[in-house]
């Protein structure tokens, strides 16, 4: 009688196997976002499992050696208590007490410094003597604890190495992963990094200003735009090769941190122009046209009220830019990151390695143990990343403005 | 407002003002240029050297070698290999995850989960690529016999999951520019909530989507870290993913930390192999732009 062709919305919504099918729907959905939460949870624990291990280590002093300057191992060490600025007694003290000397031997990051003519040299002293017997994971090395232990032989030691402890923040590279750090490496991304933003944040937050203030739409304004984008979808390692024809080669910087900055720089530069616009959108239009009823010109509306209410977003815009900066590896590669440097840079035209990088030389390294450094290197660099997260989260809640 | 961008003034301080930003903005366009230029002028002397039928057809990639050969065929197919495996990872977690952002949850969870995401896209791709190596790979290892040590499956694994981000938060983007309006008629015609997301707000956002998905296949081919740790530095014509390959990228990787003396065959190579790269990725760039230009939908 009353019977329509389709089915009413009711009976629709009441159709008990659609309301089914809604259910496992909505529950599914969860589940990629639990699987890359999962995956991440595995990747950060993971690295942290790896970073600690447990080692049975052995202190050969090996007599009769002498390190470079004729030195023995025992004057060195000597030297480095008194820099540490113990007395001469306490020191003559330390190193005849035979346990407080192994414990020294055994410290295996006892490092010098000298001032000679040709600039500050740095001797590892345990890089030759120090012999690890076995490295074990944790699992495998606390399971194994007691028997490990019964067995050490005469001068051996089981240690629980963290790898990543406060020496390793300060160590230059080295060849033997245990006394292998990233000081010289953090060095070369503050250096690298900080003249990359010199170049990116003017051009960036110009060109935004550019785009968002001063040009209509028209040609030139859809160039910039499209090229823009454009250049934010170029992978970075083709930044590296510009770098490497254009900085490197080109202008003959060479392998230096100024090269290096450069082509960090122009990768950032598309990046920091998005959210600088961003910024500057968010501030209403209003403002500018009560600042042009006032009388203001273009410059003063845009310098004096729009660029600083478009600020603490700028600033975390530069900040989010800056991390993923840091964490680039591959355009580096290129402009001589790959190298092995012992020294922090000193200036622009010095060589330099970043981060990311060390990290990746350590990777490839063929020693296993070399992956508990990289591992150690991770969580450095993961750990300054979410300094700087943190920071820009701080910003954007205690700046923000509703307009 | 356009309006108010109209009158050029005159003073001398505006002008110089502008001319400014117009210089540091130049900057960006130069960019473009020095990268082009800069790759073309070794690339010429590349092609100078090397036929061009050499390069598209033949069946090797050893520069390297004492008798070389410069097929770029290997490198391109261990390219899409790793690319292929990652979008079988991202595509159907990006976009489940791109619904589930844009019609499952409430304005202040969305806001926290696309931090959580932004997060995970921040994470630096050398940290995925030791992951792939040293803890993905010897669990495949013990699933898939012949696996070896390097290889393009755990190497597309991760970064299906480091491209993630990409997927989803642009696919979700695209379905929140699907206005209000469509949804609640299509709930006024009594559609479940899975029957809009999938049957109304989906099609309508495909444009989105697709666009979504070229871009993180740009991204994904581009992607260097992840496959010079994991994947391998062999160039290889195959298509088993148990096998150590060379991707474009791992390649540069390769050859940039070797030695290369400037002016040999296969210093101008890694140009080759990087213009074929930029030209490939830009390629998918503007189609992803065309794309979204000439399907979008477009209400009111």
């Amino acid at each position: 009688m009353n019977r329509t062709l389709t089915p009413s919305p009711e009976s629709f919504a009441q159709d008990p196997w659609k309301a089914r099918i809604d259910r496992v729907f909505a529950r599914a959905l969860v589940l990629p976002l639990l699987l890359a939460l999962g995956l991440l949870a595995l990747l950060l624990g993971d690295t942290l499992y790896r970073s600690v291990s447990v080692q049975v280590v052995r202190a050969d002093m090996g007599p009769g050696h002498t390190y470079p300057f004729g030195l023995s191992a025992e004057a060195i060490l000597r030297q480095e208590l008194l820099a540490q600025g113990y007395t001469e007694e306490e020191a003559d003290f330390m190193l005849q007490d035979p346990k407080e000397r192994s414990a020294l031997f055994l410290q295996n990051r006892v490092e010098l410094m000298w001032n000679t003519h040709e600039g500050p040299f740095r001797y590892v002293v345990t890089n030759v003597y120090d012999k690890r017997v076995a490295d074990f994971s944790l699992a495998e090395g606390l399971r194994r604890w007691n028997e490990l232990k019964a067995n050490l032989q005469e001068g051996e030691r089981l240690v629980l190495n963290p790898w990543l402890d406060q020496t390793f923040l300060t160590r230059p590279p080295s060849r033997s992963p245990l006394t292998a750090g990233i000081g010289v490496a953090v060095w070369g991304t503050v250096w690298v990094l900080s003249l990359a933003l010199l170049l990116a944040i003017p051009v960036g937050v110009g060109t935004a200003i550019l785009l968002e203030e001063y040009l209509r739409e028209g040609r030139l304004s859809r160039l910039l735009e499209v090229n823009l984008r454009n250049l934010a979808g170029v992978p970075s390692i083709v930044y590296g090769l510009l770098g490497l024809a254009l900085f490197v080669r080109g202008m003959g910087l060479g392998p230096s941190v100024l090269a290096a900055a450069l082509t960090l720089g122009l990768l950032g530069i598309p990046v920091i122009v998005v959210t600088a616009r961003e910024a500057l959108r968010a501030v209403p239009e209003s403002m500018r046209l009560a600042a042009f009823a006032l009388g203001a010109t273009r410059r003063q509306v845009v310098f004096r009220v729009v660029v600083p209410a478009a600020l603490p977003g700028m600033v975390t815009g530069v900040i989010l830019s800056a991390a993923r900066l840091i964490g680039e590896a591959a355009p580096l590669l290129l402009v001589g990151a790959a190298a092995y440097v012992p020294f922090a840079p000193t200036g622009p035209l010095s060589q330099y390695t970043v981060i990311p990088v060390q990290i990746y030389l350590w990777i490839s390294q063929n020693q296993p143990e070399f992956a508990r450094v990289a591992a150690a290197g991770i969580l450095v660099m993961l750990l300054l990343l979410s300094v700087l997260y943190l920071l820009a989260l701080y910003l954007r809640n205690r700046f923000r403005r509703e307009w | 407002m356009e309006i108010l961008k109209q009158k050029p003034s005159r003073h001398p301080l505006e002008v110089l003002t502008f001319l400014l930003l117009l210089l540091l903005s130049c900057v960006t366009l130069l960019t473009t240029l020095g990268v082009i230029l800069s790759l073309l002028g070794d690339v010429v002397e590349f092609f100078r050297r090397v036929p061009l039928r050499e390069f598209l057809f033949a069946p090797e990639w050893t520069p390297l070698f004492a008798n070389p050969r410069y097929g770029i065929a290997p490198l391109v197919l261990g390219t899409f290999l790793v690319t292929a495996i990652a979008l079988l990872v991202a595509i159907p977690l990006g976009l489940s995850l791109a619904v589930y952002i844009s019609e499952y949850l409430t304005p202040g969870r969305r806001a926290r989960i696309l931090g959580v995401l932004e997060l995970f896209g921040g994470i630096p791709t050398v940290v995925f690529g030791y992951f792939a190596l040293l803890f993905v790979t010897p669990l495949l290892q013990k699933v898939i016999p012949g696996l070896s040590l390097f290889n393009p499956l755990s190497a597309g694994l991760v970064m299906g999951f480091a491209i993630l981000p990409y997927v989803s938060n642009v696919a979700a983007d695209a379905m929140q520019s699907v206005p209000r309006s469509i949804r609640e008629a299509a709930y006024a015609l009594g559609a479940r909530p899975y029957e809009v997301a999938l049957k109304v707000v989906f099609p309508a956002a495909l444009s989105g989507i697709i666009a979504a998905i070229i871009l993180a296949a740009s991204r994904a081919i581009g992607e260097t870290m992840i496959v010079a740790i994991a994947a391998g530095q062999r160039p290889a014509l195959t298509l088993d993913p148990r096998e150590t390959i060379a991707t474009m990228t791992s390649y540069i990787v390769q050859a940039a930390t070797g030695d290369q003396p400037v002016g040999s065959t296969a210093y101008y190579a890694l140009f080759a192999v990087g213009f074929t790269l930029f030209l490939l990725t830009l390629l998918l760039n503007i189609l992803a732009q065309w794309v979204v230009e000439r399907y979008r939908e477009r209400y009111e």
